[in-house]
């Protein structure tokens, strides 16, 4: 595909994985938002400004910083809620994977619907461990902590590179780069989708589509 | 969870949400999306159709192309709709005239008096449920078709667009223009749209690799028989299967059916690239096989209706008489002939060049037994046509007569038929020569063809690439029913192998996703030189047909060695000495073998000129009338050849002039950076030159090969009689020219032996005399290992060396013949080539200016001498003509 993936692992205990997730996502979405655009005549616009707010973990050692976006917030925490959830149910060995993917839409014409074309995505993969005794919760605190720490520092350089970002739209495509539903912050089009163990096997739809793809194909 | 205010808090009172007063201090221009073609989702397709559209133009054009599926459409459901009222609506009875008509006023029995009435028609139509299943079936497929066309003229609306506004290509200049043009286009637009994401300039070969992600692997695997396409059947002998049905269902299995191998089409999935449960892996790939092919056999019926339908629309102009006998480049030959990278569109453009000398190869085969029988029979069946018509001529009721009529035409079909089995006069029989033409154009070819030209096992093995097209029809028709025996019983077993297969030879490149890995003992993403034979061929293709690809280090390293001998080759030796006293027993290098004769005509010409310029200027435009006289396809060429002969002549001695002072600009940057017509002509024309150089050096790489498998063979014979030496240590012998053994081992001559020249480091040395001797060493040390990736599947290169003895049978030799007089044929004209001759190849390391003066230089200088030779040698017995050249 065209895009970037980058991949962090990490491995937490069970009570970790909602503070851990929402560390490493926030973390990402901060580099990834912008105040909102106000357009003015002539074309040109100014942007807005994004507040920030500290948060510390209950059972991590970290402290991370996010947009101080109640909204932005309350989405995240509900996608990260339901992987927990789901991971919780699902009684397998504990792995999962949350994804975070960055898109921008392209306007197609009418028989076909608006394309969602992925420029970024951050797969973050879970492992999560149970652990026997009050010692060893200690223990791992801090080290998930030390480790969220180094995936943050991860995540900075690899925005700090020059590399591909949507260009900045006019006032009538902001929609198509930006999502704008937010009040008061502006992030890249972005879809929060998670996987619980890693099913093998291209999905029926891709196949399907493929199947169609080919079949039209001269 | 605790959350602290830091002091960057968000301006709450502002409702415009800027510092207050200030709203005017920070403006931002946006840069919109100027254009739609940045970050395009999947660059694999989007690639493979810009390729494909340019084809199209070049064929005939996207509106002549849409013209005609829509006639197609039509025409289905007239031929449908037609065959059903036939069968179903006409009462043949009145018209055979076995039952009359009441009518009273008149006696003639008109046309509709021959139709059932309407509501009869649709009972009998309703009562056969067979009918019902043709009709639902081909509904199915009408819809489909219409749906596709739909689909595909929106999808190509679009790139039509990409070419008009940011390639900035018009549709009537687009199908002059070469596809490397177009490339280097899109290599620009990169650069200001970014349409792939992951790096900042995209090169040729990632575009390459992108189109032909999957089809890399295909004939990788067809090359290592992988796929179980060629049996021992108890009738037929050995026998190639290979549909297009057959295809579908490989790509199904491995690339993107359910459960495939690529987890999408862009990446193998991260448990195929591991090799620790291969055998878990191996299982499951079985079972699917089993499953697809349960499928095929449940779906057989259907699919079988659905092809002859297919084949009825996509053949129809087979149907013939007269092209009955016509054949074509098969499915399999498509793959077994296809240089890794290579577009549809350059193939299909080689092997048209070169379909008429197999053509011509395949009819000198025709059996005089056959011929003697058909002109007999052609005799008395004509004679009787004669009577006919003669007496029809002299009294027209003669036709009233019953069956008159039908056997007129069916001794004329008689007639036709035998016409085709009876060879043309004027044909001579000279399979040798056709057969080095053939290679010149299709590359690749089993060693031990060469020399055995005359037997009928080659052309049998050469029929397998070369098929009638009435058997590919047949064998596309039987193809429903034999695939999923195949796929259950045959592919099944292949599965480990397979597994392991795109383990080895997958390599994940950044921004192109996992790809075919050209060499397998290569570290990087493209080609490493490893020394076997396709891939190098391959190699050189793509350096050829891309001269603005920059390879990697050793690979430049590599084809400019390879440049520089196919150069000293054909330039140094014809220059020393005259061919024909060469001819006995004194040294003669490779090229020699191949060009002898005609090359001394050019040689003379260059082998005087001393200055670089005049060298180059003269090079090209006695490469243009050798174009030329390679294939003369039409005055319009010639016309325009001369045209731009003057034109390219100053383009190359200014790229001389810069290449001298340094810059690597090649001959095509400047042709096209000049005024538009000119430039498309002049890279159409270097096109040309480029598939004329390629072919030179299939051909001296073949030649090589062959020289070096002998000489392996002799050496094992060498090598067990000296059993005492240990065989690690044999490698550096060889290596080492000053070998006591060496006058008894020819090949240490012909084998290229580098020679240190000063200039180069001993390390260089030691890694490209290593590459070098690669394979062959290898094969040797190890005794009788294989050299992998060696085309085995028509008795191949590698194990012809070890198992099949080689009788040393003379080299087959054209030199001679130019210099009779033309009406003389001595055709088969073979002396015994001394191929012991020394050949001392000195490999040197070109600084980049004499690299790309010798690039050049080589280039107009191989291919004149190919050319000549080739029109020289072969003009008085087979004219070349080249109406089967086509356009791209």
């Amino acid at each position: 595909m065209n895009c970037r993936s980058e991949v962090l692992e990490v491995t937490v205990e069970a009570r970790q994985v909602e503070e851990a997730m929402l560390a490493l996502l926030h973390t990402i979405l901060l580099h990834r938002s912008t105040g909102k655009f106000h357009y003015k005549k002539e074309g040109t616009y100014s942007i807005g400004t994004v507040g920030t707010l500290d948060i510390d973990c209950d059972f991590i050692d970290f402290t991370f910083v996010r947009v101080s976006s109640e909204e932005l917030d309350r989405v995240i925490r509900k996608a990260v809620s339901e992987f927990k959830d789901a991971l919780n149910n699902s009684g397998s060995d504990g792995m999962g994977q949350i994804s975070l993917e960055f898109y921008q839409k392209k306007k197609s014409r009418w028989p076909f619907s608006d394309e969602c074309i992925p420029w970024e995505v951050w797969s973050i993969k879970v492992n999560v461990v149970n652990l026997a005794n009050e010692q060893e919760r200690q223990i791992c605190r801090e080290k998930v902590g030390e480790k969220l720490g180094e995936k943050v520092i991860n995540v900075v350089e690899v925005i700090n590179r020059h590399e591909y970002l949507p260009k900045m739209p006019t006032q009538s495509e902001v929609d198509n780069v930006f999502d704008t539903s937010l009040k008061d912050v502006q992030p890249y089009l972005y879809k929060i989708t998670y996987q619980i163990t890693d099913s093998l096997g291209t999905s029926v739809s891709t196949t399907m589509r493929r199947l169609i793809k080919d079949t039209l194909a001269l | 969870m605790a959350h602290f205010d830091t002091e960057y808090q968000r301006l709450e009172a502002s409702y415009s949400d800027s510092p207050p007063g200030e709203e005017n201090l920070l403006m931002h221009v946006p840069e919109g999306a100027k254009s739609q073609w940045h970050h395009i989702e999947n660059l694999d397709l989007f690639f493979q159709r810009i390729s494909f559209y340019m084809f199209l133009a070049y064929k005939n054009g996207f509106t002549c192309m849409l013209l005609g599926e829509i006639f197609e459409l039509v025409q289905l459901l007239f031929v449908v709709g037609f065959t059903v009222f036939l069968a179903n609506c006409v009462d043949y009875d009145i018209l055979f005239a076995n039952k009359f008509v009441n009518h009273t006023d008149s006696s003639k029995v008109t046309l509709p008096d021959a139709f059932l009435p309407v509501n009869v028609c649709s009972a009998r139509i309703q009562g056969n449920a067979f009918v019902i299943f043709v009709l639902m079936i081909s509904g199915v497929f009408w819809l489909h078709r219409l749906i596709k066309f739909i689909y595909n003229v929106c999808c190509y609306w679009e790139i039509r667009s990409f070419y008009i506004n940011a390639l900035k290509m018009t549709m009537s200049e687009l199908p002059y223009a070469t596809w490397q043009e177009v490339q280097a286009r899109i290599v620009e637009i990169q650069k200001e749209h970014q349409i792939c994401i992951h790096k900042k300039e995209l090169t040729e070969l990632d575009i390459y690799h992108r189109i032909l992600r999957f089809k890399n692997y295909m004939v990788a695997m067809v090359n290592k028989s992988l796929l179980p396409v060629r049996f021992r059947l108890p009738v037929l002998g050995e026998s190639v299967f290979y549909t297009r049905g057959l295809k579908y269902n490989f790509e199904l299995i491995f690339f993107w059916g359910p459960g495939s191998l690529f987890e999408n089409e862009w990446s193998l999935k991260p448990e195929y690239k591991r090799g620790g449960n291969r055998l878990e892996l191996a299982d499951r790939l079985a079972s699917r096989i089993l499953w697809i092919g349960i499928a095929n056999l449940l779906l057989c019926p259907v699919i079988l209706v659905w092809q002859i339908l297919y084949a009825f629309f996509s053949y129809t102009e087979v149907t013939k008489p007269g092209s009955l006998g016509a054949r074509c480049w098969s499915l399999y030959g498509r793959c077994y002939l296809r240089h890794f990278n290579e577009l549809d569109h350059e193939l299909m453009s080689r092997l048209s060049k070169g379909y008429k000398a197999a053509s011509k190869y395949m009819n000198c085969f025709l059996s005089p037994l056959l011929t003697v029988v058909a002109k007999n029979v052609a005799f008395f069946a004509g004679s009787l046509l004669a009577v006919l018509i003669a007496l029809t001529i002299y009294d027209e009721d003669v036709l009233a007569v019953e069956h008159v009529l039908s056997s007129i035409t069916l001794l004329g079909v008689c007639i036709t038929v035998c016409r085709s089995f009876i060879p043309d006069k004027h044909m001579v029989f000279c399979p040798e020569q056709l057969l080095r033409v053939i290679l010149a154009h299709i590359h690749y070819m089993p060693d031990h063809w060469q020399g055995n030209a005359h037997r009928y096992e080659t052309r049998d093995q050469f029929s397998q690439l070369f098929q009638y097209k009435a058997v590919f029809i047949l064998e596309e028709l039987l193809s429903p029913v034999v695939t999923p025996i195949i796929l259950i019983f045959c592919l099944r077993r292949k599965s480990l192998e397979i597994i392991d297969f795109f383990r080895n030879f997958t390599v994940e490149v950044v921004g192109v996703g996992d790809t075919m890995l050209l060499c397998p003992d290569g570290h990087q993403a493209a080609w490493t030189s490893c020394g076997e034979g396709p891939q190098e061929l391959s190699l050189m293709h793509f350096a050829i047909t891309n001269p603005q690809w920059q390879p990697p280090q050793e690979t430049t390293h590599f084809i400019s060695q390879l440049k520089e001998r196919v150069h000293r080759e054909a330039t140094g030796v014809p220059t020393d000495t005259h061919p024909l006293s060469l001819s006995e027993s004194e040294p003669r290098s490779l090229i020699a073998n191949l060009l002898a004769g005609p090359s001394t005509l050019a040689s003379v010409h260059f082998g005087r000129d001393s200055s670089l310029t005049n060298h180059a200027a003269a090079g090209i435009s006695d490469g243009a009338s050798a174009l030329r006289s390679l294939s003369p396809i039409s005055s319009s060429l010639h016309l325009r050849g001369s045209l731009s002969a003057a034109h390219r002549t100053a383009g190359h001695t200014s790229t001389m002039s810069k290449a001298m002072a340094g810059s690597g600009t090649d001959a095509r940057t400047v042709s096209s950076g000049s005024s538009a017509w000119e430039g498309q002509l002049t890279s159409l024309v270097l096109s040309e030159y480029a598939s004329t150089e390629m072919s030179i050096h299939a051909l001296y790489m073949h030649e090589l090969h062959k020289q070096q498998s002998r000489g392996e063979l002799s050496r094992h014979t060498w090598h067990r009689q000296e059993s005492d030496e240990s065989s690690d240590s044999v490698p550096d012998e060889v290596r080492s020219q000053p070998n006591p053994h060496s006058r008894n081992f020819p090949r240490s001559h012909t084998f290229p032996a580098a020679v240190p020249s000063p200039s180069e480091g001993a390390s260089s040395h030691n890694s490209s005399e290593r590459r070098y001797s690669g394979p062959t060493t290898d094969s040797f040390g190890a005794g009788g290992k294989v050299v992998r990736s060696a085309r085995v599947p028509m008795g191949g290169w590698a194990e012809e060396g070890q198992t099949a003895p080689r009788h040393h049978e003379p080299l087959p030799e054209e030199s001679l013949e130019d210099e009779m007089p033309p009406h003389i044929h001595k055709v088969n004209a073979v002396t015994v080539c001394d191929w012991d001759g020394t050949v001392n190849l000195p490999v040197c390391t070109a600084s980049k200016q004499t690299l790309s003066f010798s690039l050049s230089l080589s280039r107009s200088l191989s291919l004149s001498l190919l050319s000549l030779s080739l029109s020289l040698s072969l003009s008085p017995s087979l004219p070349l003509t080249s109406d089967h050249i086509t356009k791209p």
